[in-house]
């Protein structure tokens, strides 16, 4: 714990404050004669003046570690005639050094954001959840489905009394090209007889069987 | 400024002017000059012998850089304590803040010491252990090298009102200390056979 002078007047902290000056023989002459008429009555300041005698003593013997003067002056010499010599660098390099830490801080925060992100888009796009409207519905084809085109001429009654007869369905169409999509209702469908004779039967101009998806 | 001070900063002055024109032997006279003042200086800093030459260089290398940038405002002596302590300080930073060492090994205290010194030094190294760098600096200005209160502002780059507060919390510490010590060493000595 630091503890601070004790002054016995009002005068001590003026004598404080003027001895080092006094020391150095920097003060005015009226300084040197005022702080010895305030010595000379304080015994404080006395023994306070005594010891800063002796720290400016101590302050002026020469430095005892030993450094080799003429060798550190060739040194120097030396580096006078080295090619490329850099001034020692200035202060602000070591303060940038922080800000530099800073903003690359800041640019790995940006990268690992971006990452994440990045990621999470991709591992969402296996999973889409929307279509296009022209897009196709994809439904399942109905089992033993068969696309037919009827000729342009067959009447409806014709039409419906086949179907009927052959226990089929319109299950979709007509599309672009005039095509039913017709399916047995019958639980067990044979497709290859229908077609057949689907194909032998008058005012039907194609009968192909669904087979999948093209 | 005494008529010493002044005679001895119109010779540096032209010390400079020499080295602003690449004079080396001028360079080598103020190196030489400076050198003893210089030591004890840093030596406040730190311990290092080898830190301490590396300093003086710094400060010197920038001197003969700078010298025709010398503009006169203040006196050479003060130019180029400034220049060394901002070197000291950076040493300080690359090396660390080493505090003074109060056990110095014997070949490296002068075999001319005389026993009174030698004492001295030991009451005066127990002291400025308890100081930070910036109060030994500016106790070495005063004390040591003899620098009025602007010299040291100008040195160390700050108010006088900052280089008074560092002078007075020094003095207080030292106050503290050394007594007590001075005080140890007496009844050590009385005790000692």
């Amino acid at each position: 714990m630091t503890m601070l002078p004790t002054y016995s007047s009002q005068d001590c902290p003026r004598a404080w404050e003027m001895m080092p000056w006094v020391l150095q023989q920097s003060a005015t002459q009226e300084q040197s004669e005022w702080l010895t008429q305030h010595l000379a009555q304080c015994a404080a300041c006395r023994a306070e003046f005594a010891q800063q005698s002796r720290l400016k003593q101590a302050m002026s013997l020469p430095s005892d570690v030993h450094v080799d003067m003429e060798a550190g002056l060739q040194r120097l010499l030396g580096r006078l005639d080295a090619p490329v010599q850099q001034e020692p660098q200035p202060l602000r390099a070591r303060s940038g050094g922080w800000l530099m830490r800073a903003l690359a801080a800041a640019v790995l925060i940006q990268a690992i954001g971006i990452g994440a992100l990045g990621l999470k888009v991709w591992s969402s796009g296996g999973n889409t959840a929307y279509r296009t409207l022209s897009q196709e519905p994809s439904t399942p084809a109905t089992a033993g489905a068969i696309r037919v085109v009827p000729d342009a001429g067959m009447t409806l009654a014709d039409w419906n009394a086949l179907l009927h007869s052959l226990q089929l369905q319109v299950v979709g169409g007509p599309n672009d090209v005039g095509a039913y999509t017709v399916a047995p209702s019958a639980s067990t469908p044979k497709t290859q007889d229908t077609v057949q004779q689907l194909r032998a039967a008058r005012g039907v101009r194609l009968a192909e069987p669904v087979t999948g998806t093209p | 400024m005494n008529d010493a001070e002044s005679s001895t900063d119109a010779t540096d002055r032209l010390l400079l002017q020499r080295m602003a024109a690449g004079d080396r032997v001028a360079l080598a006279t103020l190196y030489r000059s400076y050198h003893g003042r210089l030591c004890r200086f840093l030596s406040r800093l730190t311990r290092r012998a080898d830190v301490i030459e590396e300093v003086i260089n710094d400060c010197f290398w920038i001197a003969w850089q700078k010298a025709g940038d010398f503009r006169g405002d203040s006196r050479v002596s003060t130019w180029i304590m400034g220049i060394a302590y901002r070197c000291g300080l950076k040493a300080l930073r690359q090396h660390g803040d080493e505090p003074v060492d109060d056990n110095i090994p014997e070949d490296r205290v002068p075999a001319t010491d005389p026993e009174e010194d030698r004492e001295l030094r030991d009451w005066l190294g127990k002291g400025l252990e308890r100081l930070s760098a910036d109060q030994r600096a500016v106790v070495e200005l005063v004390y040591g090298e003899g620098h009025t209160l602007d010299d040291v502002a100008t040195i160390m780059q700050c108010p006088v009102g900052t280089v008074k507060a560092r002078l007075f919390h020094a003095r207080v510490k030292l106050r503290n200390v050394l007594p007590t010590l001075a005080e140890r060493s007496l009844t050590v000595k009385e005790q000692a056979p």
